[in-house]
């Protein structure tokens, strides 16, 4: 920190002596740099006019194995045609790409499209400086409903496709398979209730005192898909798709099933804690140290490859009293940046429409683990070749594909849901560490609904 | 402004009006000469400080669209909500114990080891290296370094724990942990460029007031505490104010350890600042936060200065 300060004071002395330094020789230097300048550009023309590509920026916020996969999806499009340039570039996390794109939006900085996660689908709608790719789907003729149907769901609203899916996960249970063994349990046939859960967290502490059986990690997208399986709504109006939601949308009951399941392993001993820390949860699962955890089915890959023991994959558990009702999707889709030229949208529609073959799904469906938005891809060989070898992989579409379509697997839809997330987070680290649950549960309810009507005032509307 | 009157006392009189005119002028003319000297600073701290300022106090009293433009006039609701808020009054408490566990510590063990290292022995200069050494570490590498240590089933700290017998803590997910952990990491960056300022000060101490101590017979503890320390008070002061205003600005090791959790335990009021503005969108709360963050420092600096001139010893 303090680095800084001695830094700060360098630079402006840089600056100051830079600018002291070019007044005096601005005039020759200029001119050097004017002719650099236009050799340069004259040169790139030139190379624009024996090719014609028509850039397309692309700012995208998958890091480490999905950036790859992704890298070498955009190289092969590159080189399979000569009309389009894509140049991806990595942009950090959804929230900041998400605010370095408010910044720059509606000036020349700004991308050509950009990927959002799908809680920042109505920040977009309302940011006014994107252009709902159903024009393009309208102009095009192009077909929607080749699509996996629980995909488009989510990014439909009223009919209209604002953005296009990209990639999709679902949370899904990871469990190690050589634990359940150990513990007698039967390793091919997972808990699939928040009962049963309990009653084989006990079976693998007896069998082994170092281990603890479930690691929730305090992720407020866990909650809404835990929400979600139970039939329950995040939002009234119907998750927001209806009308503007002006509170929560679920019962006391159904938000304190939840509450109630991790409390009571917390107080069995059975619950391994990692806050809101997922690399530090799946580490501790590779290590043995935990025996089942819930995460996006995006890490499979990762996790089947890395884990020195059998993993199984199973469905996300639900309250015995609720019937399984399926998962919302999550992930990101890509957006179109309005106020650019035609041509260039239209170079960004083609590349859109590539990505959605099912030979590119194929391919990002088994180098990550996030679904194939066409479900054609299942069909191509690298997929079923990677089933053979991995099953596992082949549950969480399984999980995507049995969802019931309803408001409440449809997702949300509000701007305000990154800080909700923030809050229910908060009060599951307070039941990890031994808080009351009325009490979490009730601060953080009151919390949601300050935050969703604070969220409506800012709208001015 | 230094000019003296050069006109002799007698004519005073008889040239008042002529005297007026000249003094008006010298005093217009080193005024534009002062600002033209200042320009520079002042475009740039105009620029960089205080506009930015302004424009944080005006955007206190809006609500915000994502992009940060005003949507609707609150007046000071925003200051009203945030002092009604829990979590607000968690995070200025997480601040003060944080300043409160950083500062003292830091300035204790960088003084330590800069007597120490102050020494002139054979190979001093390693040991120097060695405490100076964790200021060419970036936060963010230092967190990731920290963020595997205090990890609660394969980090380091936690296996030496176990090792002991001792059960293992969950340092960053349990809130009565947390910002102890944080404010380690913190102390531990800190150090070097503390002891650096600290090992500067001492040398720049004259010898010979060491000498005329051995001469009066004085011990080593009389001579630390009757020379070293009063001579290197300025240092001390300078040292005292930045690491203060560093505590209270902490940012990028929250981030990576905690992100502000458990429970909010960790969420000092910077990190607040940040989430309010860049994960809520509520650039207007963020700002009326960043209003009583000034507010706080100017008080704690200006308290200082106060108090700490009395007790500063300048050569």
């Amino acid at each position: 920190m303090k680095k800084n300060f001695l830094l700060t004071s360098l630079m402006v002395l840089l600056v100051v002596i830079l600018a002291a330094c070019s007044s005096g020789e601005s005039s020759s230097e200029t001119e050097v740099e004017a002719e650099t300048n236009s050799g340069s550009e004259t040169e790139t023309t030139e190379n624009n006019e024996s090719k014609e590509k028509q850039v397309v920026t692309f700012w995208h916020s998958m890091g480490g194995a999905g950036q790859e996969a992704l890298n070498s999806i955009v190289e092969s499009y590159n080189s399979s045609q000569d009309e389009i340039q894509v140049n991806a570039e990595y942009q950090g996390t959804y929230d900041e790409s998400l605010t370095k794109f408010n910044a720059v939006a509606g000036s020349d900085s700004a991308p050509t499209m950009i990927q959002t996660f799908e809680i920042g689908t109505r920040a977009m709608i309302n940011s006014g400086q994107i252009l709902p790719i159903q024009e393009l789907i309208d102009s095009d003729g192009y077909d929607m409903s080749g699509l996996e149907e629980n995909i488009t769901n989510y990014y439909s609203l009223d009919g209209t496709f604002y953005s296009m899916p990209f990639n999709s996960s679902t949370p899904v249970m990871y469990y190690n398979k050589d634990a359940f063994e150990a513990a007698g349990l039967d390793p091919e046939a997972a808990p699939e209730t928040f009962e049963e859960i309990i009653e084989a967290n006990k079976a693998i502490a007896e069998a082994n005192p170092e281990m603890k059986g479930f690691a929730l990690q305090a992720y407020g997208w866990l909650w809404e898909q835990l929400l979600a399986n139970q039939g329950a709504l995040l939002l009234n109006n119907d998750n927001g798709r209806s009308d503007t939601p002006t509170e929560i949308g679920w019962t006391e009951e159904e938000g304190k099933s939840i509450f109630n399941w991790v409390k009571q392993m917390v107080d069995d001993g059975t619950f391994a804690n990692y806050g809101t820390n997922g690399d530090n949860m799946v580490a501790g699962f590779l290590a043995g140290d935990v025996a089942m955890f819930l995460q996006s089915s995006a890490s499979s890959r990762d996790v089947i490859d890395n884990a020195p023991f059998e993993v199984g994959i199973a469905y996300l558990p639900h309250p015995e009293a609720k019937e399984r009702q399926g998962v919302v999707i999550g992930g990101a889709s890509l957006w179109m940046v309005d106020g650019k030229p035609e041509e260039e949208q239209k170079a960004a529609w083609e590349f859109m429409k590539y990505l959605q073959t099912p030979e590119v799904q194929a391919q990002w469906h088994v180098g990550t683990g996030y679904f194939a938005i066409n479900p054609a891809a299942y069909d191509e060989q690298v997929v079923k070749d990677a089933y053979a070898e991995k099953p596992q992989l082949q549950v969480t579409v399984d999980q995507l594909q049995d969802t019931k379509s309803s408001f409440a697997t449809q997702g949300a839809l509000m701007d305000m849901l990154p800080e909700g997330r923030k809050i229910m987070e908060t009060a599951l680290e307070s039941v990890y560490n031994g808080g009351n649950v009325d009490e979490a549960y009730s601060t953080a309810v009151d919390q949601f609904n300050a935050a969703i009507e604070k969220a409506n005032a800012a709208r001015g509307e | 402004m230094s000019m003296s009157n050069p006109v002799p006392a007698s004519s005073t009189d008889f040239n008042e009006i002529n005297f007026e005119n000249v003094k008006k002028k010298q005093k217009v003319m080193s005024f534009t000469k002062g600002m033209l000297f200042l320009l520079p600073s002042i475009v740039l701290f105009g620029a960089f400080l205080f506009y930015p300022l302004f424009k944080t106090m005006y955007l206190s009293f809006f609500l915000t669209n994502a992009r940060g433009e005003t949507t609707v006039f609150v007046g000071l609701q925003n200051y009203i909500d945030m002092f009604a808020s829990p979590i607000f009054h968690q995070s200025m408490k997480s601040t003060f114990l944080f300043v409160l566990y950083t500062v003292p510590t830091t300035i204790i063990i960088a003084l330590l080891l800069a007597v120490l290292a102050n020494e002139k022995l054979k190979g001093i200069g390693f040991f120097r290296t060695i405490f100076s050494s964790t200021m060419g570490i970036s936060v963010a590498a230092a967190s990731v370094f920290w963020l595997y240590m205090f990890h609660p089933s394969i980090g380091f700290i936690n296996q030496i724990l176990g090792f002991l017998g001792v059960e293992s803590i969950g340092w960053l997910t349990d809130p009565k942990w947390a910002l102890i952990a944080v404010a380690v990491t913190t102390i531990w960056m800190n150090l070097g460029f503390t002891f650096l300022v600290l090992l500067g000060g001492l040398q720049s101490i004259d010898s010979y007031l060491y000498e005329s101590a051995d001469i009066d017979g004085a011990g080593y503890f009389y001579k630390l505490r009757r020379i070293t320390i009063p001579m290197i008070s300025p240092t001390l002061f300078f040292v005292i104010t930045v690491t203060i205003i560093n505590a209270f600005q902490t940012f990028g090791q929250i981030d990576i350890l905690t992100q502000g959790g458990p429970q909010n335990s960790t969420n000092l009021i910077v990190y607040s600042i940040y989430r309010e503005a860049f994960t809520n969108y509520q650039f207007g709360t963020a700002s009326a936060q960043a209003i009583v963050l000034f507010i706080i420092i100017l008080i704690m600096t200006i308290i200082q200065f106060k108090l700490g001139e009395r007790k500063v010893h300048y050569q």
